[in-house]
């Protein structure tokens, strides 16, 4: 309720300031039709330089002010802006005054003191004025003009809308990508039908074993990675003597034969062949590499 | 032999593994012609028994006739007299047989010998090859799992689907005359006393890098439990599929036949197709499946190992 009380209070008063940046607004919720009994609600922001201070021992204190009017709650809010300093104050009054035509009735003003780093500054909360009334009818001051009998019209709030448009483009561009990149990974529709490619990732990985020296690990791996792969591609394990079912099933890759032949043959060597074959490597990570992008190009084309 | 280039293939793996072999197939597809063919290249001996269900172990060890004096006298089967010399014993339909007859076959698989007239008889050449009745099921005798386990592979031999083999089956004359089929095949092509020797030759010198022992293993353990390589049937839960029979002794006939397998591919050393080229005629016969399963016949135990096949990746 509270917030919703500040979205409706309206400026009653400003007082420029009168020494240095300090500045006082005053904002009451409205500025009549208050009866007998009624509480009023106001805020006061004050707003000073980086580094003021505000003496608590200034503040007005909740009690009775006059005889037909009491401050029932004070509440102070501090806040720090990129400018200085803000204070709000909440203040609660109560109204007695039994009024018995319409008539404007004053809220007393009280001073504050601040201390900025330039000296001890003193600014008043001016009068400000309310509206009270009786049960009855309304009888107004008597006016000229019938018009003067109406409040004016709050003037509408302007904002520029570039700002916000842009931000609207921006986040809903982001949100899309976004979506799109997810239904890109999950692989929802329209990407559901698009398949894997996996020997890109594949030439990527062998690309990274190419810059680490290279030793019996690293062709080995790289030869793990490329039957993986390949297994990948197939859907169940692939031994050499599948080549020609692999190759009739993606016939992209039927150029790469003799490469894959040459390949699988390495691989049997290294992992299968006699302990004193075993140890002559006759494939490089480079090679493994080629291969790896050569299969990787196919597979985008096709 | 026309469209049977595979089943020619096993035969000679099980000729240079030294083990015996079931023959699963249909009369009439030439699982006697094959063999009688084998036997003529080898240049050994051929027998053949029928299988029936009053056969009993001496009908196969002894033969009975009159002799001169009229009196009846009992001497050598045909089998025992060619012992030194025998080398294809084709069995056919040994499920018709008696267990009496099965026990005496275990030994003369496992062993290479059988006693008659108080003395050992040695087969040192011999490989049994043996065809079993899968269609009937009146008066056969289930071959019990130890002897099962015996026979080093089940070879399947089906008629050639493709229609010019088919057409020159049924119309060329050549196919119509057996015999003279038969005597066309060079003799002795391959000296059937060498065997022994150069299988023990192909064993010793065909290597198995660790890698590919890896390998075995694995396979071995996806077909006792599948979900440990990540298979799975569509119409079975492959972890309580199995209830035996991949035994040791299974494995050990894997490797010994792959490793021939190898040397007749001109390697002296193992790979994944070896094993695979030859993993369901020597592993499948020997897998129990669970009962309710039995009935489909081997087709489950096939597609278990075709799937753990699939899933275990080489290297």
């Amino acid at each position: 309720m509270r917030g919703l009380s500040l979205v409706i209070l309206l400026a009653v008063g400003v007082v420029p300031a009168s020494a240095g940046d300090i500045s006082v607004e005053v904002h009451s919720a409205r500025p009549f039709g208050y009866f007998v009994g009624d509480l009023i609600h106001a805020e006061v922001e004050i707003r000073a330089p980086a580094g003021a201070v505000l003496s608590p021992a200034t503040l007005p204190h909740p009690g009775t002010l006059s005889a037909s009017l009491d401050l029932r709650n004070i509440y102070v809010e501090q806040a720090r802006t990129n400018d200085g300093a803000v204070w709000r104050l909440d203040l609660t009054y109560q109204n007695f005054y039994v009024a018995l035509d319409v008539r404007d009735v004053q809220i007393p003003a009280f001073t504050l003191t601040i201390t900025t780093p330039s000296g001890v500054e003193s600014h008043e909360v001016p009068v400000w004025r309310i509206g009270v009334a009786p049960l009855r009818e309304v009888a107004p001051e008597k006016r000229e003009n019938a018009e003067d009998y109406m409040r004016p019209d709050t003037a509408p709030i302007t904002f520029s809308e570039t700002r916000p448009q842009a931000a609207f483009a921006a986040f809903s561009t982001t949100a899309l990508l976004g979506l799109v990149l997810i239904a890109r990974d999950r692989a929802w529709p329209p990407f559901h039908m698009r398949r894997r490619r996996l020997f890109s990732a594949l030439a990527r990985r062998i690309r990274a074993l190419t810059r680490v020296p290279e030793n019996r690990q690293t062709v080995c791996a790289a030869l793990m990675d490329i039957h993986r792969t390949l297994d990948a591609c197939r859907g169940k394990s692939l031994l050499q003597e599948d080549l020609p079912t692999l190759l009739h099933a993606h016939p992209e890759f039927a150029d790469l034969e003799s490469s894959l032949n040459r390949f699988f043959s390495a691989s049997r060597r290294l992992f299968f062949g006699r302990p004193e074959d075993t140890e002559a490597i006759d494939v490089t990570v480079g090679e493994l590499a080629r291969l790896s992008e050569s299969l990787a190009r196919r597979e985008r084309v096709g | 032999m026309v469209g049977q280039q595979r089943a020619i293939r096993l035969v000679t793996i099980a000729i240079f593994s030294r083990g015996h072999v079931l023959i699963e197939g249909d009369v009439g597809v030439g699982k006697t012609t094959l063999l009688r063919a084998a036997s003529r290249a080898l240049g050994g001996d051929f027998a053949r028994v029928e299988g029936t269900v009053d056969m009993m172990p001496t009908d196969i060890l002894y033969h009975t006739d009159l002799g001169d004096d009229g009196r009846p006298r009992v001497g050598p089967s045909p089998l025992l007299r060619k012992a030194e010399s025998i080398s294809v014993f084709f069995f056919n339909e040994i499920n018709r047989a008696r267990p009496q007859v099965h026990s005496l076959l275990l030994r003369l698989m496992a062993e290479r010998n059988v006693s008659a007239f108080d003395r050992d008889y040695a087969f040192p050449f011999l490989q049994v090859f043996a065809d079993r009745n899968m269609v009937e099921r009146e008066e056969t005798f289930e071959l019990p799992a130890a002897v099962r386990d015996r026979f080093l592979m089940e070879i399947a031999i089906t008629a050639p689907k493709e229609d010019d083999i088919r057409r020159e089956l049924a119309f060329d004359p050549k196919f119509g005359d057996v015999d003279a089929l038969v005597s066309r095949v060079e003799t002795g092509v391959f000296d059937y006393h060498a065997i022994p020797a150069v299988a023990d030759l192909i064993q010793a010198e065909v290597s198995a890098s660790s890698a590919l022992q890896s390998y075995v293993l694995a396979l071995w353990n996806g077909i006792l439990r599948p979900g440990s390589v990540g298979a799975s049937l569509d119409d079975a839960d492959a972890d309580t599929l199995v209830k035996g029979g991949a035994s040791p002794r299974g494995l050990a006939f894997l490797v010994r036949a792959a490793r021939v397998r190898a040397w007749l591919e001109g390697r002296d050393y193992l790979v994944p197709d070896d094993i695979r080229e030859i993993f369901i005629e020597v592993l499948a016969h020997r897998i129990v499946v669970d009962p309710i399963h039995a009935l489909r016949g081997d087709g489950i135990v096939k597609h278990l190992c075709r799937t753990v096949f699939d899933a275990v990746p080489a290297p």
